[in-house]
């Protein structure tokens, strides 16, 4: 009798499922995302006005996480800035990435000198302290969310588009490529169909991972004072507002950082699990 | 000789790089200004300038001229060093800026050191213990950490490790009565020279946690980047052949498998140095240090524009520095990415 | 216990090898598979011993288990080296064996040299680790690597590993492994990414080293040609077990388990008239899904019932070990 060729484990392995980890994970962002859309509407008046005799009081059955300087109730404000951090923090990466892709495909698709300028140009971008300058722009055009989602965006696309022109530029090298071109498929046609798909595969992960970074950049720019200001309810400005109170009332400035946290870490190990999954060979890391 | 026009070819390109990456901010920051809402005359020559004055100064700064003119003027004063004048100190942002530069560049030097102290040893720990306890442990801890905002971690800790529990102090540079004279800005650097051990320690402890706060987020990357590589190593054919001559797992991490990955860290690291100048500002301002970062910042809570963008060309030149001298560190260093750098192979 | 008989004569054992088997993880819920099914071995002192197989069929994996240097797979069994089981000993005590009484080359020197490191450190590194001085070291390391015929090797001790050609790096590599004076050379096909002129070469160092140090040699190949040219004895592996033991001489020339004859008559011969080279029919089973009973019977073809239901044991005929149910229980 041969002896069994494998060793089982008590617990089977399932192939295509979710991990209780990688389903966690999804969870939390898609609670994190339904808080940013719809929370707000839940949100009781009192968040928006002051009620100064009840201000600092800390956590309890009727304010789950206490009350700020004004009186507001901390917890629905963070919910109420949930949706302006969240949604800007899309609105940013979405719109640098389309810039980034724009420029990637323009410079891969381009001629050599079209393709070398933007470089040149990437490479400078790449080369700045991306804060430091949308902070200067954010301070430029007046203190304001608008200013640092403009500013964000502007300084976010290079390191996308060097990325994606890479990959594109990869593409292109393959023969099937070429064998598309002999057989007279136009330039536009190709990197619609074939090249561009192929790079959106790393353009969401990438997607993905920046919401979590851009979510900690943008409460910084606010925290410094360029980007939203108080009363704005964007969790940034709010750890601003609060940050003399941090002896005596730390709710105030705990939950609207631990948020910040959470969102960040929660987007950043989305990004890591789909690149995973696409990709594993990339497991263990 | 060929290494020689090799090693001239690539400073130049470098060099040309940033000096392009200069012109680049000084572009973007001319841009900026630009940008800026009111008139621009008015905010140079203060907000209780006379009709006069403001005159004088639009003719001064060429106001009148056209944008090229402009662009072209400001860029020469730029060469000259002028980046302004603060509407706060009166005093030329640049004069301001270098007072204080020293200061953060030390809060950088030891954040880098409690860095890499840190998250090398951890890495290959985590690394050769693949899937134990250390590792899973570390690698959350990283992941943690790497989402957090550094300013708002260093809120916290500021609170419960210096109010709460008193272990370090809760802000700025010296304690009281503690002062050294202001040699070089940077205030251990300043006590060491004055032989003062007594104030050189306690700036220690008070450049301690700051730099802790900003080393933290940059760890993260240094261990994950350090572990990936060392991972990769360890399944290497040499490491077994090391093994087989009969070396310990110290002898062998340390001799063959550490060396053999510190190639991607370096690289890694030589571009946070650059990146951790930028983030200062957070920590500075969270814990009343000086600095560039927190001259910035208070240029920005005061409104004073030209001292913000000012601060943003400084700053960022310091970045492109600090970049150039580190790739050429690197090169000198590691023979491996000279030959990549250089494009020599020496078969 | 191994049957000594099919030894060489005069030979005292110095590594005995009983019921080895070696599990792999299989990805990471903790299964594994058994690569190696078994085996069981002598290797005599002075001996040289050469282990054929094809790739897949577990000699790599049982050399590397008598040193224990794969620190992922599961061992069983006992391997007894001069009266201590190595299976036994704590990765420490194991490491004081590894280069000092076992040493090992690979097959392809440069992925098995350090690149950052210069050789002459690389060859006195065995021991340094022993803690013998610098001075001392080096002088030992360039001896060895003069025996080895690496000339200027004083020059080229300071000499990085990519600065070598491929017969220098094996001779290196072969340094390596002999300047702790193992008793025990374990070559995991040393030659088999050598061009046939550099074979020869390290071919015959190691015959000249081994004869004139007394040190015993494991082979593994797939190559019968340096087999023959080499080794007093040879072990045929397939699917995880040694399936034919005996000498040289002997197997090459009267073969008995099918799967040894079907490697010998795939060997193309210059005084052969063929219109299409021999190749056994079928390819190795994956150890995830052995056939039963004998291993190699849905590719013999000589097998008849008892083949798919019992696997045959290793039993000796004459001075020979087959394990084949054609050849159970006879004599010769």
């Amino acid at each position: 009798m041969t002896a069994p060729a494998i060793v089982q484990p008590a617990t089977a392995r399932r192939k295509e499922g979710f991990t209780p980890f990688e389903a966690f994970v999804f969870a939390l962002v898609v609670a994190l995302l339904a808080i940013a859309i719809v929370g707000p509407f839940f949100a009781p008046d009192s968040v928006y006005n002051s009620d100064i005799a009840n201000s600092l009081m800390p956590p309890s059955a009727a304010n789950w996480f206490g009350t700020d300087d004004q009186g507001r109730d901390v917890f629905w404000r963070l919910i109420v800035g949930a949706q302006t951090t969240l949604l800007s923090a899309f609105l940013v990466v979405t719109l640098y990435s389309l810039i980034g892709v724009t420029i990637a495909t323009v410079a891969a698709a381009g001629p050599r000198w079209l393709d070398e300028g933007l470089m040149r140009i990437t490479d400078i971008g790449l080369a700045l302290p991306g804060m430091i300058v949308a902070l200067g722009f954010a301070a430029a055009m007046g203190a304001s969310l608008r200013s640092a989602v403009i500013a964000m965006a502007i300084t976010g696309w290079p390191i996308t588009a060097r990325m994606l022109r890479g990959i594109m530029r990869q593409t292109m090298e393959q023969p099937f490529v070429a064998g598309a071109q002999v057989l007279g498929v136009s330039k536009w046609r190709l990197m619609t169909k074939h090249v561009l798909p192929n790079s959106l595969d790393v353009l969401i992960v990438k997607w993905a991972g920046d919401i979590g970074t851009t979510v900690l950049v943008l409460a910084s720019l606010s925290f410094i004072g360029v980007g939203a200001q108080p009363p704005s309810a964007e969790w940034g400005a709010t750890i601003a507002a609060a940050r003399g109170y941090v002896s005596t009332a730390w709710w105030t400035v705990v939950a609207p950082g631990a948020a910040v946290a959470i969102t960040s870490i929660a987007f950043g190990l989305l990004g890591d699990i789909i690149q995973v999954r696409r990709d594993p060979s990339l497991r263990g890391n | 000789m060929l290494a020689f026009r090799a090693y001239s070819w690539f400073l130049g390109r470098r060099l040309g790089l940033t000096l392009l990456t200069l012109w680049g901010l000084a572009s973007l920051v001319f841009l900026m200004i630009k940008l800026m809402p009111g008139d621009e005359a008015q905010m140079a020559a203060g907000a209780d300038a006379s009709a006069a004055q403001i005159e004088a100064v639009r003719e001064r700064l060429g106001l009148d001229a056209p944008v090229i003119m402009q662009y072209l003027s400001f860029l020469g004063r730029l060469l000259r060093g002028d980046l302004g004048t603060s509407i706060v100190t009166l005093q030329p942002v640049l004069a301001d800026l270098e007072k204080v530069l020293p200061s953060t560049l030390e809060l950088v030097f030891i954040a880098m050191l409690l860095n890499l102290a840190v998250a090398i040893p951890t890495g290959i720990v985590a690394a050769y213990r693949q899937g134990g306890i250390f590792d899973t442990t570390s690698r959350i801890t990283a992941v943690m950490l790497g989402g957090m905002p550094a300013f708002w971690l260093a809120l916290v800790l500021q609170y419960v490790l210096g109010s709460v529990w008193r272990v370090v102090p809760i802000s700025g540079q010296q304690g009281y009565g503690m002062n050294s004279p202001v040699i070089s800005g940077a205030p251990t650097l300043d006590a060491l020279i004055a032989g003062n051990l007594a104030g050189f320690f306690d700036a220690l402890h008070h450049i301690i946690l700051p730099a802790a706060v900003l080393a933290a987020l940059f760890a993260t990357q240094i261990f994950r980047t350090l572990r990936a590589a060392l991972l990769g190593v360890l399944r290497s054919d040499f490491i077994m052949a090391v093994r087989a001559k009969g070396a310990t797992a110290r002898h062998m991490l340390v001799r063959h498998a550490l060396p053999n990955s510190l190639n991607p860290v370096l690289t890694l690291s030589g571009t946070q140095a650059g990146a951790m100048i930028g983030s200062a500002v957070l920590v500075e301002t969270v814990f009343a240090r000086q600095g560039i970062g927190a001259y910035m910042f208070n240029a920005v809570a005061q409104k004073d524009a030209f001292a913000v963008l000012g601060s943003v060309m400084f700053i960022g030149t310091v970045v492109c520095l600090v970049n150039l001298i580190v790739d050429i560190l690197q090169l000198l260093v590691d023979p491996r990415i000279r030959a990549a750098q250089l494009g020599s192979q020496s078969q | 216990m191994p049957d000594q008989s099919t030894l060489t004569p005069v030979r005292p054992p110095l590594v005995t090898v009983d019921k080895l088997t070696v599990d792999m993880p299989l990805g990471r819920s903790g299964a594994s598979v058994r690569i190696v099914d078994g085996v069981d071995f002598i290797v005599g002192v002075g001996e040289r011993v050469a282990l054929v197989g094809e790739s897949g069929s577990g000699k790599s994996l049982t050399a590397r288990a008598l040193m224990r240097l794969d620190r992922l797979a599961k061992l069983s069994g006992r391997v007894d080296f001069d009266g201590t089981d190595l299976l036994k000993l704590s990765d420490r005590d194991m490491g004081k064996l590894r280069g000092s009484s076992i040493a090992m080359v690979f097959q392809d020197p440069m992925s098995f040299l350090d690149p950052l490191m210069t050789i002459g450190d690389q060859v006195a590194e065995t021991l340094r680790i022993r803690g013998i001085g610098k001075v001392e070291a080096r002088k030992r390391a360039l001896s060895v690597l003069d025996e080895l015929g690496v000339d200027r090797a004083a020059e080229r001790l300071d000499s990085y590993p990519h600065e070598f050609s491929g017969g220098m790096r094996q001779r290196v590599v072969l340094a390596m492994a002999l300047v702790g004076e193992p008793r025990l050379l374990i070559a995991d096909e040393p030659t088999t990414a050598l061009d046939v002129r550099v074979q020869d070469q390290v071919l015959d160092l190691l015959d000249d080293v081994s004869t004139r140090r007394g040190l015993a040699v494991l082979f593994i190949t797939h190559d019968l040609g340096v087999v023959a040219g080499f080794a007093e004895r040879v072990m045929v592996m397939y699917s995880g077990r040694i399936v034919e033991d005996g000498e040289v001489g002997s197997v090459f020339a009267r073969p008995s388990h099918p799967y040894t004859q079907g490697l010998i008559k795939a060997v193309p011969r210059i005084d052969q008239d063929l219109a299409t080279l021999y190749a056994i029919p079928g390819a190795p089973p994956p150890p995830l899904a052995r056939p039963s009973g004998c291993p190699f019977h849905p590719r013999c073809d000589q097998r008849f019932d008892r083949c798919d239901r019992e696997l045959p044991a290793l039993l000796p005929i004459g001075r020979t070990r087959v394990a084949c149910h054609l050849h159970d229980g006879k004599g010769d």
